[in-house]
């Protein structure tokens, strides 16, 4: 049996369904990232997990344990709140403390647990501050540093990184990813931004609209999405996504390239220049096609352009329900074009 | 123009200011000089502490005193846990009719509190608790406006820091005691000194409520040399004021910057 295990974990508020019937496990030393927009049920998901709202249906099993109904400080956890949560009155040192003294643990413990992880997050110069005195950066650590020093087995993180800007943010990540392999720490990691799950997660679970679209490795969601929603949303930017009469084709923009005589004539619609490469928008039949381009390029509007892709770079999907079609059975009017 | 209008409420801050201060200042003057010159203001006039002495002697001050300094803590410490509770529940617990309850509490707020002196006397007498400490503390244990700001204060605390608290595995009144209580202070102590100058100087109440010098307060007391049957003898009036007001003159001239700021931080003046 999985160290976390979820089964049918539903949430629903009056007539709005928040999270409807998730399930999924997790491994121990596992990072798992709940992937998706705002308003997918990814934070409530997270917070049923820690015990701060009452599932409507469903059980959360911890190492064997069934902790659906129990307090949230009885289930062998700790969690780093996108707002930090530190508490202003109290210093950076007694903000780490806050839960080992509230649990009791001895004195001599508590200093030499705070040493250890002083050392882990470099905050060893800051310890007599108080929040407001510190950078965000700096508050983030103190977070990460308060869940790791409870030294719970399973570490909960809703959007961490949302309040840093771009290069903190980039560099925490690194860190964070650093740390939970360095303790063993089981996290469940919620985020919007595909690029932290991406990078950090060893196995992505995307939801919409309180449903998981897909759950599998970060390689997984990007070469074998499962639906128009996983296309649309993974990767950047998104797979171009082209409906037929039988079906929607699915290609990346990354994967199109220019070609000589050969290929899709198409005609220039926009180029975006984004400084190492450019986003060109290109008019196939009344279809709207993106790609991208090293380099600078200035088509203006209505450049013939002869694009194409390789053969089995392509992804289809259902027009019916969006999910994912094995081996299309007949071809797609886009292919047409192609050698 | 705004040069005029600014001299104008000079001069209305510094009229305001010397006759809310007039009534202390003959105070002092009175207390300090022998009855044939509390009226007369000549500055060569021999100073004397005879007053405070004869004061001192015909009233049991130092009871009154015990009685008021016991009965305005005892308040204040009944309403802080009373209202911290109160607060939190209408704040952060969600519960049925917790907008009708607090709506209720408002009310109270509105209530002018002698009209109820009738009532309270028949509950107290009732209860066998005339004449004590309780009877002058017990209606206002319950402070409508002590709810209502701590409840307003507590809703400005961001629910994350609660969430927070619990996941770390603190109990209910753990996380009022460490964490809404700490950052609600200037809340409390604004709270605390509106509630410790009402109830040192309240007068209607004690006066109904007690009949022995066992729970008689400060302001009842002074009561007994204003009488007509004792007669009005000035100097020794303002001797006995000056002796009850003493403690909280002091207090408030230690304080006096931490009063003032943490009414600021709060929101209220």
């Amino acid at each position: 049996m999985s160290y976390i295990c979820v089964k049918g974990l539903t949430k629903r508020y009056d007539d709005v369904v928040a999270v409807d019937n998730i399930s999924f496990e997790a491994e121990e030393g596992e990072f798992v990232a709940l992937l998706g927009p705002s308003g997918c049920g990814k934070s409530t998901t997270l917070m049923m997990l820690a015990g701060l709202e009452d599932p409507s249906e469903g059980s959360i099993v911890f190492n064997g344990q069934d902790v659906t109904k129990a307090a949230p400080g009885k289930r062998g956890l700790s969690m780093v709140f996108q707002s930090y949560a530190l508490f202003p009155h109290l210093s950076v040192g007694e903000n780490i403390l806050f839960g080992l003294k509230a649990r009791k643990v001895s004195n001599n413990e508590r200093n030499a647990r705070l040493e250890e992880v002083l050392d882990l997050v470099d905050l060893r110069a800051h310890v007599n501050k108080k929040p407001g005195q510190l950078s965000g950066g700096q508050c983030q650590r103190v977070a990460l540093a308060r869940a790791i020093v409870s030294r719970a087995p399973i570490c909960l993180m809703d959007e961490p990184l949302s309040n840093l800007d771009a290069k903190l943010r980039n560099e925490m990540r690194t860190e964070i990813r650093a740390l939970q392999k360095k303790l063993g720490l089981t996290v469940i990691y919620v985020t919007h931004d595909q690029v932290e799950a991406m990078s950090m997660a060893d196995r992505v679970i995307l939801l919409n609209q309180g449903r998981i679209e897909q759950n599998g490795k970060p390689e997984d969601l990007y070469n074998k999405p499962e639906s128009t929603f996983v296309a649309g949303f993974i990767g950047h930017p998104p797979m171009n996504l082209i409906a037929d009469a039988q079906m929607v084709l699915g290609i990346r923009p990354e994967h199109i390239a220019l070609s000589e005589g050969a290929g899709l004539s198409t005609s220039v619609i926009n180029c975006d220049y984004h400084g190492a490469n450019t986003l060109i928008a290109v008019d196939y039949r009344g279809h709207a096609l993106k790609f991208i381009l090293q380099g600078h390029h200035n088509h203006p509007v209505g450049t013939p352009l002869n694009i194409q892709w390789q053969r089995g770079q392509e992804h289809y999907f259902s027009d019916q329900n969006g999910r994912r079609l094995a081996v299309p059975t007949v071809s797609h009017f886009l292919t047409e074009g192609l050698s | 123009m705004s040069k005029l209008s600014n001299l104008f409420m000079t001069v209305c801050a510094w009229a305001l200011g010397i006759a809310w201060i007039l009534p202390l200042l003959y105070a002092f003057w009175a207390a300090f000089h022998p009855a044939e010159t509390a009226t007369s203001f000549d500055l060569t006039a021999p100073l004397t502490l005879e007053n405070f002495k004869t004061a001192w002697q015909q009233a049991p001050f130092l009871s009154y005193m015990i009685n008021t300094v016991v009965i305005t803590l005892m308040i204040l410490i009944v309403q802080l846990v009373l209202c911290t509770l109160a607060g939190y529940a209408l704040a952060r617990i969600e519960f049925w009719g917790r907008g009708v309850v607090f709506a209720l509490i408002l009310m109270q707020l509105m209530v002018v509190p002698e009209i109820l002196i009738v009532e309270n006397y028949q509950t107290v007498a009732s209860l066998g608790l005339v004449d004590t400490y309780l009877s002058v503390g017990l209606p206002y244990f319950a402070s409508a406006f002590g709810i209502f700001l701590l409840r307003q204060t507590f809703m400005t605390v961001p629910q994350d820091l609660e969430n927070a608290a619990r996941i770390e595995g603190c109990s209910r009144l753990q996380i009022i005691w460490k964490v809404y209580v700490p950052l609600a202070r200037p809340t409390y102590l604004a709270f605390a000194l509106v509630s410790i100058s009402y109830h040192w100087n309240n007068f209607l109440w004690p006066l109904v409520v007690t009949n022995t010098e066992n729970s008689r307060p400060l302001t009842v007391g002074m009561a007994i040399f204003g009488a007509p049957e004792s007669g009005v003898d000035w100097s020794i009036v303002s001797a006995g004021t000056l002796i009850s007001i003493s403690l909280l003159l002091v207090l408030f001239l230690i304080f006096q910057r931490q009063f003032v700021q943490s009414f600021m931080n709060s929101g209220i003046k």
